[in-house]
């Protein structure tokens, strides 16, 4: 009696070849025929076989029918039914989105006219590299091989069948040698294409009813099974072509010998490989040491390839047009931050990507200085930067920026947009990488803020009136116990790996921090009970989001060890403010003095009690509101990766003494503007200066004007004054497009003012050799000062030494002083004496 | 002679000022006496007034932008040049007075 199962498919992209893989994998263990049927389009497919789902077409809400019959039918409708209710809708993968190639492709001012040849592609992985271009890619029978006239057929077909057993096992071999991550889910993919029911038939089929060699069935197969793939609507679908020539291709290999591995490339030296397609074994065959950079015309951006070359860092472009007429071995440049091949390339061109390379070079050594430090101030106080983090993958990232520990691992990450939560094996696993990732330093696991705005579909919470006051957090745990518990027992495990301290959001009430602890206290207990190695001394804390906790810190001191005070809401409910709503934005506001008043409360009670103190929100990222959180008295302030160098490098300029006394000042203001007054006054004293020897080159070396002004930009890009170099370079060419800056004399003083910068700068460059910059009196330069300003900046200081900077090089006398002074730091000091800067 | 000048350049953070001490140098070494004006960056610094305009026998606008309360001016002669002229020959502009 066969058994059915009616369902609309939930997938948004339809049922590709990771979900349809995943249902193979439940199918093949049951002996029962396992057959869906797509009721929309009246195909029915084998549900053991990947290439027969795919090829039933099923697109989202299309309605189903899976019909079971066999030995074990029950056994397998009832795994089937609830694989289909609840992993089937997590089998969901994002498309990501690339800006599409529209209008005009904008070049830097250095290469226009730099007679090169440039080919625009989609940038689906940054960088930019160098190297000889590499002809590849594509699947073919070699010229030679006989197709047909099989005369023993059996005899091919046991080839044929066993050359296929023997790819499947080296799929799995290659794919545990592999480890965890893209390799090897890609290499466990095609293990499943190349153990499929239908394509073993396929092969088999070939030569049995059409004398086909073992060449001619996969050719027959791959050909078969791409139109299959390449004729879908789904773009996840017709991009895995490119695992089934892979496939093809391996089997081919594996049938003759090497001989056919006609197309596999050794890479000896710098390359650019280009290719119409690219398979994925045949990029993981590439010599990474000599794998600088992709360039595809066909791929797409979610292409297995596309995926391996982002994880290898590899910059690649796709989509790139007429790659035909690219000679083999010619040396070419990929721009992929500026989404070009370019070849032919000239001097010109050789020039300007060593100065990017030098750009980017020496502002990641200026970062890794300061990432690298310990985050102190001026006067030697630390004061711990560490990162905000919702994934595992962002630990690297943030370690690597310089973050002294993790101050916030949101884990709502890993409970949204699934059908069920994540069991504790799931979970231990990622706090565990975590925590090896941070390599000895703390790790602080928040526990699950879900619930409010963060809806999860399997807790079935009704939608609420005023989610941010309301269900969620810390507040649903009692509801929710065996939840909490399973996260709980996770963290209490993870904690045997290294210093992981635990922290529960949204805390109101004692009560609620005794019950949380209660749980932790049990799970311990369970886990010392089943000889489960945990950390017995691992921290407790508590965010400090709700105003009520900051009049209840003695006794909340009594039960945690430390504190991290959550700006964002708890600005958001002190000030009763909701931030969304643009009408009253303007009373979010961290600089009102009343929560200056109130964070204040927060530390000193902390202080009092001994415990340690922090800060996660995103006030912390703001480098404006540095000076206030030091003087405010914080031990830690966690933040999103990118800005942890820049703050560690502004706090390195800061004096903590100064820092308090702002504070104090602060506390005393009676509106947020006079604070904001008070800050803006500190910041104009304590910035940087416009002037540093840094900014000051005294053999510098371009060719044109266009070089000059971009070594000038760059310079500012690598000192962390500027983030946007190329808008920078445009504004002071628009400045130059009135007329000449060079003034004469040897003399020129490009300058803008521009939302670009960060910090109003001054600098200096002294070229060895003068620079043609069709000055008022048609000589070269030999000295360039370029000045840039904010665009908010007018009657300030800096504008005042600026102008006073410009009417003195009116003067031969100064420019002489100038010329001669060969010196960065006497040059500032130089100029110091004369103009104040 | 008794000379005022306005300058005031696009960005208003370098030739507004080059302009002026080009004017207020060479006035010196013509024997004129001179104030200039700037409008730049830092809005109207060295305002000229009513009497000093009044007072004197010609004004020199080097300008590349329209100027504040150009008004000001209406009764008196004016030179007027592009702000690179008072740049690059200063005494060419002092020789049409």
């Amino acid at each position: 009696m066969p058994l059915d199962f009616s369902f609309s498919c939930p997938l948004p992209n339809g049922v590709h070849a990771r979900p349809a893989s995943a249902l193979e994998e439940v199918a093949r263990t049951f002996t029962a025929d396992v057959v869906l049927l797509n009721q929309r389009t009246g195909r029915s497919a084998n549900a053991k076989s990947i290439l027969s789902i795919v090829g039933a077409d099923i697109r989202f809400s299309d309605p189903c029918l899976l019909k079971v019959s066999g030995l074990d039918e029950e056994r397998a409708i009832a795994a089937l039914g609830a694989f289909i209710r609840n992993t089937l809708p997590r089998q969901e993968t994002e498309l990501p989105t690339f800006a599409a190639l529209v209008g005009e492709l904008q070049l830097p001012r250095c290469l226009e006219n730099s007679g090169a040849t440039f080919r625009r592609g989609t940038a689906v992985v940054p960088g930019i590299a160098q190297g000889l271009i590499v002809r590849a890619g594509g699947f073919n029978v070699p010229d030679g091989l006989p197709m047909d006239g099989v005369a023993d057929t059996p005899a091919e077909q046991r080839r044929m069948s066993d050359a296929l057993d023997e790819l499947i096992a080296w799929y799995g071999r290659r794919a545990s040698a592999a480890g965890k991550g893209i390799e090897n889910e890609v290499l466990v993919a095609h293990r499943s294409l190349a153990r499929d029911e239908e394509f073993r038939a396929c092969l088999l089929d070939a030569i049995a009813s059409r004398q086909r060699t073992a060449a001619g069935a996969i050719a027959d197969a791959e050909a078969r099974f791409t139109k299959v793939f390449s004729g879908s609507e789904n773009v996840l679908l017709r991009e895995r072509v490119l695992d089934i020539q892979d496939v093809c291709a391996q089997l081919l290999q594996r049938v003759y010998g090497n001989e056919t591995a006609t197309r596999s490339l050794t890479l000896t030296e710098d390359s650019i490989v280009v290719a119409d397609s690219l398979t994925p074994c045949q990029f993981l065959f590439l010599d990474c040491r000599f794998l600088k950079g992709l360039v595809l015309a066909q791929a797409g951006t979610t292409s297995h390839t596309v995926i391996l070359a982002r994880s290898f860092g590899v910059p690649t472009l796709v989509g790139v047009q007429n790659i035909e007429g690219l000679a083999d071995k010619a040396e070419a440049v990929l721009d992929a931050d500026l989404g070009v091949l370019v070849t032919h390339p000239t001097a010109t061109v050789r020039r300007y990507y060593t100065m990017e390379r030098q750009r980017l070079d020496r502002r990641q050594a200026v970062l890794r200085n300061f990432g690298g430090k310990a985050a102190t101030t001026r006067d030697g106080h630390a004061i711990e930067i560490a990162a905000n983090i919702a994934t595992f993958e962002e630990a690297d990232r943030a370690f690597t920026a310089g973050a002294e520990g993790i101050g916030l691992f949101r884990t709502e990450m890993l409970f949204l947009d699934r059908a069920s939560a994540p069991d504790e094996a799931e979970q231990h696993e990622i706090y565990h990488r975590v925590i090896e990732a941070a390599d000895g330093r703390a790790v602080i696991i928040r526990t699950m803020d879900v619930g409010g705005d963060k809806a999860l579909s399997y807790l079935n919470l009704p939608a609420e009136n005023n989610p941010f006051l309301g269900y969620r957090a810390v507040r649903i745990y009692p509801k929710f116990e065996s939840l909490f518990r399973t996260q709980v027992r996770a963290l209490v495990r993870a904690s045997a790996h290294g210093p992981l301290r635990i922290m529960i959001p949204m805390v109101s009430t004692l009560e609620e921090i005794r019950w949380a602890k209660k749980i932790i206290a049990e799970e311990q207990a369970r886990c010392a009970a089943e000889s489960k190695a945990f950390d017995k001394k691992m921290q407790i804390g508590t965010m400090i989001e709700v105003p009520s906790a900051a009049f209840a810190l003695e006794e909340f001191c009594r039960e945690v060890d430390f504190f991290s005070i959550g700006s964002n809401d708890l600005l958001q409910y002190f000030m009763a403010v909701d931030r969304a709503d643009s009408r009253i934005a303007p009373l979010y506001n961290p600089l009102q003095p009343a929560f200056l008043r109130l964070l204040k409360q927060i530390v000193d009670a902390a202080w009092a009690n001994k415990k340690w103190i922090g800060l996660c929100g995103e006030m912390g990222g703001q480098k404006r509101y540095l000076p206030l959180l030091a003087g405010l008295g914080l031990d830690e302030i966690s933040v999103s990766a990118p800005a942890i160098a820049g703050l560690k490098a502004e706090l390195s300029r800061l004096d903590l003494g100064d820092c308090r006394q702002l504070f104090a000042a602060a506390l005393n203001c009676a509106t947020a503007d006079e604070v904001s007054a008070l800050l803006s006054k500190f910041s104009a004293q304590h910035s940087l200066p416009l002037l540093a020897p840094e900014m000051v080159v005294i053999n510098a070396d371009a060719a044109t004007k266009e070089e000059a002004i971009k070594r000038g930009v760059d310079l500012l890009y690598i000192h962390g004054r500027t983030e946007q170099p190329r808008a920078l370079e445009e504004a002071i060419w628009k400045r130059e497009a009135n007329y000449s800056t060079g003034f004469g004399h040897g003399f020129a003083i490009p300058h803008c003012k521009s939302s670009a910068i960060n910090a109003n700068s001054i600098v200096i460059l002294k070229f060895a050799e003068p620079v043609p910059w069709n000055s008022l009196d048609d000589k070269p330069v030999r000295v360039v000062i370029l000045m840039v300003i904010r665009e908010s900046d007018s009657a300030t200081e800096h504008m005042k030494i600026i102008s006073a900077l410009a009417r003195q090089v009116t003067h031969e006398s100064f420019r002489d002083s100038i010329e001669q002074e060969q010196n960065p730091e006497r040059l500032c000091a130089l100029l110091k004496s004369k103009i104040g800067c | 002679m008794k000379i005022v000048a306005v300058t005031a350049c696009p960005t208003g953070i370098a030739h507004t000022y080059m302009a002026a001490e080009q004017l207020e140098k060479t006035a010196r070494k013509l024997g004129h006496s001179i104030k200039v004006e700037t409008q730049g960056a830092m809005g109207i610094e060295n305002k000229l007034t009513e009497s000093e305009i009044n007072g004197a026998a010609v004004a020199i606008m080097a300008v590349d932008i329209a100027i504040e309360e150009p008004e000001r001016f209406d009764h008196i002669r004016k030179i007027k040049v592009p702000v690179q002229a008072a740049m690059k020959n200063p005494e060419a502009i002092f020789a049409q007075i």
